[in-house]
């Protein structure tokens, strides 16, 4: 019996945590061995969109989820929704014979249903960090029967990092960055430990302004003041919703900051800076361009 | 009246005979109660026969006759069998169990509190209802030992039960008083119950982990996505028994509408109704909102649609409202779930576009008949 | 037939009743007057069933109130309310019918509506049966109510609803949004019932309305009784001035020569 390749990647590696084992069973379970390679896809999640696009595999996607928002041709192709709100009936109408999913989405209940319809799914672990990104890009290229691709697609993208690391390696001052995100009124929900956007920032040699807090929390206007952040960083949709980089640096609990001092805030597209996609060397490059230009800046 | 005042009485109008009336009436109802029925089975035809996949009736036939045991004479792909069999049918029993049960509880509930603007979702048992389901999404695993056993299936339902039990007694002795209940406490203790409900719902989702948190919002916003035949038979009996134990009620919730001690006076008990009528109700609105999460304005639309066609009387009200609200729900779902193909809309979002212009149209028409 | 002992009603420390014994017999119209607040409406409702006393019991037939199965007092006692308010468009015969719901199982539907008919007729709304009850006049609604408690304990002895079936009527404050014509109106309807043999109690504003009707008046102050007995002993200078604080004198109404009250 032929193992498939893609659980030989996963258990090569020392990355195991309990919830990828349980990703892991099912997709071994869900990804039957065929000669074919699936020619009807769907990509559920902003990461996995990117990858197949950079696999080249894009002429294969029937159609993909709302957050998939990159590259701009993905927004031609037929929307089944926000990837955690998906619709069972919808997508069996549009046939497919692969639906790569990123692991948050979801319902369970719309998950189970297409799983019991026998179409391939394969989820992907949605790790924050470069060895996740090349986790998400072995197992995307393993689903599209693009494992040779993937590979290289893998190496390329732990190549741009380790440029992007070799400069940051002498870097020891850590600069304090607060990332806010607006969703809708009210306050501005800021990232703590262990998020997406702590993660970012850590690879880009900062350190979250908020490492009290876990998660994405509503942002209270003292903690924002009392962490003092030296750096601002903000989706560019929250940037437009929050007046813009004046308002936000004026903001009362901001005001007095390093970050406020020095003008130092930082617009980014959210999906590139916390989609860890193909992109996130460039996330990080960019984003270590403001924290630490002077390691950043050409020799 | 004696012979002396009968000569001031005025005479009643020639040719008035109210038992043709009452006739001509009864068979108007009875009309009316069948075209509901046909209106249903047209829209649990449609229900079934509509969606993304294509499935013509034929082969709908077919693929039945082949879970009867008969021969299919189609040609159908697996992928229709499955449509029909494990998608869209459970989907509108769904549909027509929450839709019976949300419109027959809002019937009856605006009998309870004599007043045709006591909607489940406006006076805060929904909302009561969603908060004890949201308490069992993010503590649930934090339950005692004892309710470990309890499946999350059973509980959930259960728990919005009890959460609707509460805020429908809650509003009731808020509101009621002297056996009378004040329109305006009675909207403003649901405004005041929805935001406390609303509030600690937020405490929720701000403790809940990333796990609870989507469970809660898929929830919260309303779905008759996702549902299987297996949780369908444990919530069923739950929809459907409060909904036919309702229509027994339907002369006690006539003569309450006069008020507590007029129908105490015509021979009623008026405390068991009261009881009947909560419990019921919480029964039907928790075990939807367990299932399909919050779907406003079924319980306040459909009642009053089948009032304005077929008058107030309970006897009818209920039994029409069951239908109604079944069509309705199918409809609205039907609608949800092939707008925006391939993805869906909330059903929520849905009803409440509907309703919340009609209670508006609502409100300027009782102003106009001054019935205020 | 209708007996109340000893009645007493308490609330928020507050002796609404006090140890109020009243009957009402059949065949005769009872009017309970009384300045605001002295309890009618409270003895009303506990003579009823709807208020359960503190102390004190209330018999129908020689038998507790709280021990007639709901449906038996019902078709045995009406009560007409104050007002009715009804937010849902009921026709006026759906209300009259309405009353003949402690009938159900016992009486066809054919009787039902005849009974309801019978009963429109006996009040003078037969007209307003196909009306909007929402839509009625405060007086078309209490001519819409009391034939609906009519409806409620109609019984078929004579054929005509007047039999022999000890019958109590309890009328609280029935003329307040009538008219003058529809106020003597219906007070002859209810003389006309004790007539018949019917226990009528009738909670009143006016005293001169009530001498005009009852055979016995029971004067009702601070929830005790004051006087009981027939209107010409109870409707005296002394009595009316003690109870309501107003100076009358009392003159003889010039055709029936029934006591009239007219302020010094």
């Amino acid at each position: 019996m032929i193992l498939p390749f893609v659980s030989l990647a996963f258990a090569s590696r020392a990355f195991a945590s309990r919830v990828a084992m349980a990703l892991l069973l099912c997709v071994v379970m869900a990804v039957p061995v065929r000669a074919e390679p699936p020619e009807r896809v769907i990509s559920v999640g902003g990461a996995i969109t990117e990858i197949v696009y950079a696999l080249g595999a894009d002429d294969r996607l029937v159609a993909v989820d709302s957050t998939s928002t990159h590259p701009a041709a993905a927004d031609d192709l037929p929307d089944v929704g926000y990837m955690r709100r998906l619709a069972a009936e919808p997508i069996l109408a549009l046939d497919p014979d692969l639906m790569i999913l990123v692991e948050d989405a979801g319902p369970p209940e719309i998950i189970a249903q297409l799983r019991e319809t026998g179409i391939p799914l394969v989820t992907v672990p949605d790790e924050p960090s470069i060895a996740g990104v090349r986790d998400k890009v072995l197992t995307v290229a393993e689903a599209l029967g693009e494992a040779e691709a993937g590979a290289a697609l893998a190496a390329e993208i732990e190549a741009a990092h380790a440029a992007v690391a070799e400069r940051l390696a002498g870097v020891t001052e850590r600069p304090r960055v607060l990332f806010l995100m607006s969703i809708g009124a009210g306050a501005p929900l800021a990232a703590g430990a262990e998020t997406s956007a702590a993660a970012v920032i850590a690879l880009a040699g900062g350190r979250t302004a908020l490492e009290d807090i876990t998660g994405f929390k509503p942002l209270s206007p003292e903690a924002a003041a009392a962490a003092a952040p030296d750096v601002i960083v903000v989706p560019e949709r929250t940037l437009e919703a929050m007046g813009g980089a004046e308002a936000i640096l004026s903001r009362a609990e901001l005001a007095d900051s390093p970050a406020a001092r020095d003008g130092r805030l930082v617009a980014m597209d959210a999906l590139l800076l916390l989609g860890f996609g193909p992109r996130t060397p460039e996330a990080v490059a960019r984003l270590a361009e403001s924290l630490h230009p002077d390691a950043m800046a050409v020799r | 009246m004696s012979g002396e005042v009968s000569a001031t009485a005025t005479v009643p109008a020639p040719g008035q005979d109210p038992a043709a009336w009452m006739r001509r009436r009864g068979g108007r109802t009875r009309l009316a109660l069948v075209a509901m029925a046909g209106v249903l089975i047209v829209s649990v035809l449609l229900s079934v026969g509509i969606g993304a996949v294509a499935i013509s009736p034929a082969e709908a036939l077919s693929i039945l006759a082949g879970q009867a045991g008969l021969a299919p004479w189609t040609d159908h792909t697996r992928v229709q069998e499955t449509v029909l069999l494990s998608l869209r049918l459970p989907r509108a029993v769904l549909g027509i169990l929450v839709g019976g049960a949300l419109a027959v509880a809002g019937a009856a509930m605006q009998g309870l509190f004599r007043n045709p603007l006591a909607d489940p979702g406006l006076v805060g048992v929904s909302t009561g209802a969603a908060l004890a389901a949201a308490v069992v999404i993010v503590l649930g695993g934090a339950l005692p030992l004892g309710l470990a056993g309890v499946g999350r299936d059973l509980l959930l339902p259960l728990a919005a039960f009890g959460g609707g039990l509460a805020t429908t007694w809650l509003v009731y002795r808020i509101a009621s008083h002297d056996g009378r209940t004040e329109v305006a406490t009675l909207l403003l203790a649901g405004i005041a119950l929805n935001a406390v409900a609303g509030a600690a719902i937020g405490v929720l989702v701000f403790v809940s982990d990333d796990q609870a948190l989507r469970d809660l919002n898929f929830w919260l916003l309303g779905s008759l996505g996702g549902v299987t035949w297996d949780r369908l038979l444990i919530a069923a009996p739950l929809m459907l028994a409060p909904a036919l134990a309702a229509l027994v009620l339907a002369r006690p919730l006539n003569a309450l509408l006069f008020g507590e001690t007029e129908a105490v006076h015509m021979g009623f008990d008026v405390e068991r109704t009261k009881r009947l009528v909560v419990v019921l109700a919480a029964l039907a609105v928790g075990s939807s909102v367990a299932l399909t999460g919050v779907i406003g304005f079924v319980g306040l639309v459909v009642p009053h649609l089948v009032r304005m066609t077929i008058g107030p009387d309970h006897r009818v009200l209920l039994p029409a409202s069951l239908m109604l609200g079944a069509s309705l729900l199918l409809l609205a779902d039907l609608l949800a779930r092939t707008l925006v193909l391939p993805a869906e809309l909330p059903i929520g979002i849905l009803t409440s576009v509907i309703g919340g212009p009609f209670f508006l149209w609502l409100l300027l028409r009782r102003r106009g008949l001054g019935l205020w | 037939m209708l007996a109340g002992s000893d009645l007493t009603v308490i609330r928020r420390g507050r002796r609404l009743l006090d140890g109020v014994t009243l009957a009402v017999p059949g065949a005769s119209l009872t009017a309970l007057i009384g300045p605001n607040g002295a309890g009618k409406s409270t003895l009303l409702h506990v003579l009823s069933g709807a208020l359960t006393p503190e102390a004190g019991q209330v018999r129908f037939l020689d038998r507790p109130l709280g021990d007639w199965p709901r449906a038996d007092l019902a078709r045995r006692r009406a009560v007409l309310p104050q007002s009715s308010t009804l937010s849902f468009p009921f026709r006026a015969l759906d209300v009259v019918l309405m009353g003949r719901s402690a009938h159900a199982g016992r009486s066809s539907h054919d009787h039902d509506l005849a009974v309801a008919v019978a009963a429109l007729t006996a009040v003078d709304a037969l007209a307003l049966a196909e009306r909007i009850y929402p839509t009625l006049s405060g007086g078309e609604r209490q001519r819409v109510q009391l034939a609906r408690v009519m409806a409620q304990i109609w019984t078929d002895d004579d054929g005509e609803g007047q039999g022999r079936t000890p019958r109590v009527l309890l009328l609280d404050e029935p003329t307040n949004n009538l008219d003058l014509l529809h106020q003597h109106q219906l007070m002859r309807f209810a003389r006309h019932l004790a007539d018949q043999g019917v226990g009528v109690l009738a909670v009143l504003h006016d005293p001169n309305l009530a001498a005009l009707y009852a055979d016995r008046m029971v004067v009702l102050a601070d929830g005790r009784m004051v006087a009981d007995g027939p209107v010409d002993a109870v409707m005296t200078e002394a009595v009316i001035a003690r109870v309501f604080g107003l100076p009358v004198t009392v003159q003889r109404h010039p055709t029936r020569g029934t006591p009239h009250l007219v302020p010094v």
